[in-house]
């Protein structure tokens, strides 16, 4: 089984995964071949690349990210997505759930790069979010108040070049 | 005491060590649940759960009138409000007291002269506490903060009279700083706190935050339970604490000086409770008051760990009247050295909070270590509450043994499924300046450790995840 890895830049890279029994799995990374072995004790799960030394395997669970320090990976067992809305500079999208406290500007506004489009709060911090481009504000897509989900595409700005 | 009925108004990491405190002394811990919280890890801890309706803070930990219900339907007896919340709050305990029903914290005339920041700078000074310059009350316009900042020179804090923990304060360098900061502070006060007030200070450049725990009963005993260094913060909010302090060291005159001084500011208010004294200690060692914290503070383990005193046990032993564990001020002596590492739900490199699902969680650590948390696999990280999820504490014979265990603790740390602070704190307990002690407030902004946070794709990660993946596949074709 394939699996891709995409962060949030949509750069992605994949591994190849074979299972051999229910305790050796074999995994292929840009050609080369380690074979993972698993145990069960006392109620944990250990992993073991020589069968020798064994580290305990976290329950990582089953949901399709991956945080490995400061990236999050996205990953897709079998496929590899197509057509992901890229973003770029001129669309604000928001990193983590949170609520939007105020909005300083509307539509058709004309915008420059590094500007305060809106607050954000989430955590009780005050975020702000600012323009990554210089253009004018095509869409507005929250209103003051308004709670959003990560991921949520808030402003989108076309650019003027 | 025994079989009084405590109701914990908190949740998180703070919820189970009170619950722990109550179960121990044979108290009925009482929990809460709300609708935001579909699992709440406390409540393994708490004897009785009880609903507290509501979806946000503002209906459920910050309701007063909502909660005075909850004390009549269940017959509570004593209320524990851990920290931030309504644990300051001076309607809260009044409120409480009018009915008789005992708060674990001081009495409601120390929680408004000393919760209420403008008026507790007044009582330090009158107790002859050096205080740091500042407006004496509460600021109400812009043009009075300017006014005032003019006169104390900049840079300032902007700060919520009612706040705490770093939430609700920022430094302004000039005036058009302060112009457009003003409101928004005004906005994270009066959602953090339900109170919009501020206050404007003088900005000490590279201080050391320094404070001293209090201890006393409400027989006019106040003893102090040594000092505590909060130096390493982002965005003014600790991150690693230690105790005793590293930058006082052996200078027993100094230590002796700065807790003797907070002593006479819990005296001059009649302080009856857990507490602490905060100062600004400039590179002179000159310490200025900074505020009382009327509450448990979340780096009290640390205090525990030297000096093998139950704060959360004695402050509710102190509410109900009961005698403390020890007698005198010379039966609190320090015995080693303790460093408390936050883990928060954050971007190790950015610091800002990242909420998400935790999917694994599993410890290995040495001999000696603490884990504070409220941490399961599964738990959800939500952008209601602050992201701090546990507190790691090693203790050891002296700071080098504490810094060997607490490296290996994190180590041994492995939570899946969020972004954490584990890897800046990595990089800290390998930072000279840090290993040496030697470092101010101004540490995460001068020294940067957060660019050193390695970004390195971890193939061994990788592959580990995809194995958890097959593994539970192969589960469920079975």
């Amino acid at each position: 089984m394939r699996y891709y890895f995409m962060n949030q830049d949509m750069k992605d890279f994949f591994l190849d995964v074979e299972m051999l029994s229910s305790q050796v799995l074999e995994i292929t990374h840009e050609g080369r071949k380690q074979t993972l072995k698993i145990k069960n004790l006392a109620g944990k799960r250990f992993y073991s690349f020589d069968g020798i030394a064994w580290k305990k395997l976290a329950n990582l669970g089953v949901n399709e990210t991956l945080v490995s320090n400061s990236e999050v990976y996205k990953v897709f067992r079998g496929y590899k997505p197509s057509g992901l809305n890229k973003g770029g500079a001129g669309a604000l999208i928001t990193q983590m759930p949170g609520k939007v406290v105020k909005l300083m500007f509307k539509e058709g506004d004309k915008i420059s790069k590094g500007e305060t489009v809106l607050i954000l709060e989430a955590m009780k911090m005050e975020n702000e979010i600012k323009s990554g481009a210089e253009g004018i504000i095509k869409s507005v897509n929250v209103k003051e108040g308004q709670a959003l989900e990560a991921g949520f595409l808030m402003v989108e700005i076309e650019e003027t070049k | 005491m025994k079989g009084k009925r405590v109701l914990i108004i908190n949740r998180g990491e703070i919820a189970i060590r009170v619950a722990k405190a109550l179960n121990e002394l044979g108290l009925v811990s009482v929990g809460v649940w709300t609708d935001n919280e579909t699992e709440p890890p406390h409540l393994e801890y708490c004897q009785e759960w009880v609903h507290l309706a509501g979806n946000n803070n503002k209906e459920t930990y910050l309701d007063i009138p909502k909660i005075m219900n909850l004390i009549d339907t269940y017959k509570i007896d004593g209320v524990h409000p851990g920290y931030g919340f309504l644990s300051e709050n001076r309607e809260f305990s009044e409120a409480l007291a009018k009915k008789g029903v005992t708060f674990i914290g001081p009495n409601p005339t120390a929680v408004y002269k000393m919760g209420a920041k403008d008026i507790s700078k007044q009582i330090a000074k009158e107790a002859g506490v050096p205080v740091v310059p500042g407006s004496i009350g509460e600021v109400a316009t812009i043009e009075d903060a300017v006014k005032i900042a003019k006169e104390i020179g900049y840079p300032i804090l902007l700060k919520a009279v009612a706040g705490g923990g770093g939430k609700g304060m920022r430094p302004c360098l000039n005036e058009k700083d302060v112009k457009d900061n003003f409101a928004a502070v005004q906005r994270e006060a009066l959602s953090s706190f339900g109170y919009a007030g501020l206050l404007v200070e003088k900005y000490i450049l590279n201080p050391h935050h320094i404070e001293v725990q209090i201890l006393a009963d409400k027989k006019g005993n106040v003893f102090h339970v040594f000092e505590r260094e909060c130096s390493i913060q982002r965005r003014h909010q600790k991150i690693i604490e230690e105790a005793p302090s590293p930058f006082i060291g052996n200078d027993e005159a100094v230590r002796k000086a700065i807790c003797e001084t907070a002593v006479k500011c819990a005296k001059a208010v009649n302080y009856d409770s857990a507490g602490t004294v905060e100062f600004i200690m400039g590179e002179d060692k000159n310490f200025y008051f900074l505020e009382m914290n009327t509450r448990i503070q979340v780096e009290h383990p640390i205090t525990e760990e030297i000096t093998g005193i139950d704060l959360v046990a004695n402050m509710i032993k102190a509410a109900f009247n009961q005698p403390l564990d020890f007698k005198s001020q010379d039966d609190i002596k320090i015995h080693g050295h303790a460093i408390e590492l936050r883990i928060c739900a954050e971007d190790p490199i950015t610091m800002m909070p990242a909420p998400g699902k935790i999917v694994g969680f599993e410890t290995t650590f040495p001999q000696g270590i603490r884990f504070d948390h409220c941490i399961y696999p599964k738990f959800a990280i939500t952008p209601d509450f602050d992201p701090m999820i546990g507190k790691l504490i090693a203790k050891g014979f002296n700071r080098e043994v504490a810094l060997r265990k607490v490296r290996n603790a994190l180590d041994g740390l492995i939570i899946d499924g969020i972004k954490t602070n584990i890897a800046l704190h990595k990089v800290i307990l390998n930072e000279e300046t840090f290993k040496q002690g030697q470092y101010s407030t101004s540490y995460i902004g001068t020294v940067k450790p957060q660019e050193k946070v390695a970004v390195k794709e971890e193939i061994e990660a990788f592959m580990l995840k995809v194995a958890a993946i097959e593994l539970n596949q192969a589960r469920n074709n079975l």
